[in-house]
């Protein structure tokens, strides 16, 4: 028995991992793109703005120029909509709203693999929006004299980013990080809803009946080591980094 | 011809007017000593020096050229001033060394990134870094941190991160070296060793700008006083005559606010 239960927590976990990793894979950049959007300046109307203000004074119409900025202000409503909504709905909303709109069906591969494709999409974004969020307060947090000092010595906007600012970015960034890794980690269970078959699904399996078992509740609380193990693992490895990265302040 | 020639620099943040008509010049080899109370516009005149900030109005002219034109203020692109800027360093008043890197790699960082851009950087890499690393190593010995240049900069005091700094300004050579009040972020104790490097460099000729509450130092130092106030250059000379005897009510009301203390 307890051989047939470990065997489906395990390849249970194994999915909830790839689940993991392709969320991570998808997400850490996708989130970096997305802070840039919302920190985006801008500005259609400015000079327009500018010129009527010098022409006859301010207005209603040049502050509208000067805050118009539409890159950051849609980019800032699809992180309200993505943070302020659960990750449950996005997933229900991903996975079946377009094979009700769409003329061909669900653009999803059938079976196991669109269930996948489709948690990945809802996972990746939502934990984009995130990211950002936190990505953005790196980026601010870094002093504006940083950024001067290599202006001064005739660095390029790519060369400070690259050179001065990243570094800095991540080691202000780490402690956040891997909060929120850890729980993307226990997150990946919300798949579940759309029947992705990681660990707590395989573990209630047994509860409800499979593998010639039914009314076996201990498998599911079994699958709690699996996540403590993985996210001590997890804590070490980010441990490890901010150690890597104590060498400046 | 002058190495620097300001005529009539206009800068405004929003309503507030911080530089009026700002009109000086600079000879090769000469310091000048920018005074004033915080709030006068010092500050912000050599932030517009090294393009930080984008003046209103006026011309800068650097070795008889034309480097910003209030008329045609649009017609600069990222690239240029870029270029533009490399005329002039600036040391800070918070120093703003990059904390990841040593002080030698503060050095040198600028310039590698620079010579990454030479026609001969490909073939000659390996001797065009060791003549970098060669320089940047004597600057800092300059400076009296020979010993300190693979230190990270928490690991220096003040007095020593703001000397990293000068010679990271100085290690791209520029023909105007300008400071924003080196020392007002300094221990009193730490603030001589600061004043000795830069009372250095004037022996040597170099060509400076100072804004500084320091008054002992800027009369030693300068051979050129600006006092300025509410955004005006409101009395200038050599510094005999404008701390010896200063012709303007406000700079007499200034000065004495400074010997009281």
């Amino acid at each position: 028995m307890l051989a047939t239960v470990l065997g489906a927590l395990s390849s249970g976990f194994l999915q909830t991992l790839k689940l993991f990793a392709i969320t991570l894979i998808g997400s850490l950049p996708l989130g970096l793109i997305i802070s840039f959007g919302s920190m985006s300046r801008w500005a259609p109307f400015a000079r327009l703005g500018n010129r009527l203000e010098a022409a006859g004074g301010e207005s209603k119409f040049t502050h509208f120029c000067e805050w118009f900025k539409p890159i950051s202000l849609l980019v800032k409503v699809i992180v309200w909509i993505v943070r302020g909504t659960p990750l449950m709905l996005q997933l229900i909303i991903i996975f079946y709203i377009p094979g009700q709109l769409l003329p061909g069906g669900s653009p999803w591969p059938a079976g196991d693999n669109g269930r996948f494709i489709a948690a990945a999409v809802a996972f990746i974004f939502n934990y984009a929006c995130y990211f950002s969020e936190i990505y953005r307060g790196g980026i601010q947090g870094v002093p504006v004299g940083q950024q001067e000092a290599g202006q001064v010595l005739g660095m390029t906007k790519r060369q400070i980013f690259f050179k001065v600012t990243l570094l800095q970015m991540i080691k202000r960034i780490v402690p956040p990080m891997s909060n929120e890794i850890i729980t993307l980690v226990k997150d990946t269970s919300i798949a579940r809803i759309i029947s992705f078959q990681e660990i707590i699904w395989a573990g209630y399996s047994f509860l409800k009946g499979s593998h010639g078992y039914s009314g076996l509740i201990w498998p599911l609380f079994f699958t709690g080591v699996y996540y403590l193990v993985f996210n001590g693992l997890l804590t070490l490895l980010f441990g490890w980094v901010e150690r890597r990265l104590s060498y400046f302040r | 011809m002058s190495v620097l020639e300001v005529n009539a620099l206009r800068k405004s943040f929003g309503e507030v007017e911080v530089l009026k008509n700002i009109d000086f010049t600079l000879e090769k080899g000469e310091v000048i000593a920018i005074i004033g109370s915080s709030g006068s516009g010092k500050t912000t005149l050599l932030r517009c020096l090294n393009f930080l900030e984008k003046p209103n109005g006026g011309t800068i002219s650097v070795n008889g050229n034309v480097i910003f034109d209030g008329n045609a203020p649009e017609t600069q692109s990222e690239a240029e001033i870029r270029l533009k800027r490399l005329h002039f360093g600036l040391v800070f008043q918070s120093f703003n060394l990059f904390p990841q890197y040593t002080a030698l790699q503060n050095v040198k960082l600028a310039r590698e990134l620079l010579a990454q851009e030479r026609s001969d950087w490909k073939q000659n890499r390996k001797a065009i870094l060791a003549e970098i690393d060669a320089e940047a190593r004597h600057l800092l010995d300059q400076m009296g941190l020979a010993a300190k240049a693979d230190f990270y900069p928490h690991q220096l005091s003040g007095g020593q991160q703001q000397r990293v700094a000068i010679a990271r300004a100085l290690a791209l050579s520029p023909d105007i070296l300008c400071f924003d009040e080196p020392t007002s972020a300094l221990d009193p104790e730490l603030t001589g060793e600061v004043l000795r490097v830069i009372k250095g460099l004037a022996d040597k000729d170099t060509t400076m700008i100072i804004v500084t509450h320091e008054m002992q130092f800027a009369r030693e130092v300068a051979d050129k006083v600006l006092f300025m106030d509410g955004g005006h250059i409101v009395e200038s000379g050599p510094p005999e005559e404008v701390f010896g005897n200063p012709k303007h009510e406000r700079t007499k009301h200034f000065l004495e606010r400074y010997s009281g203390t």
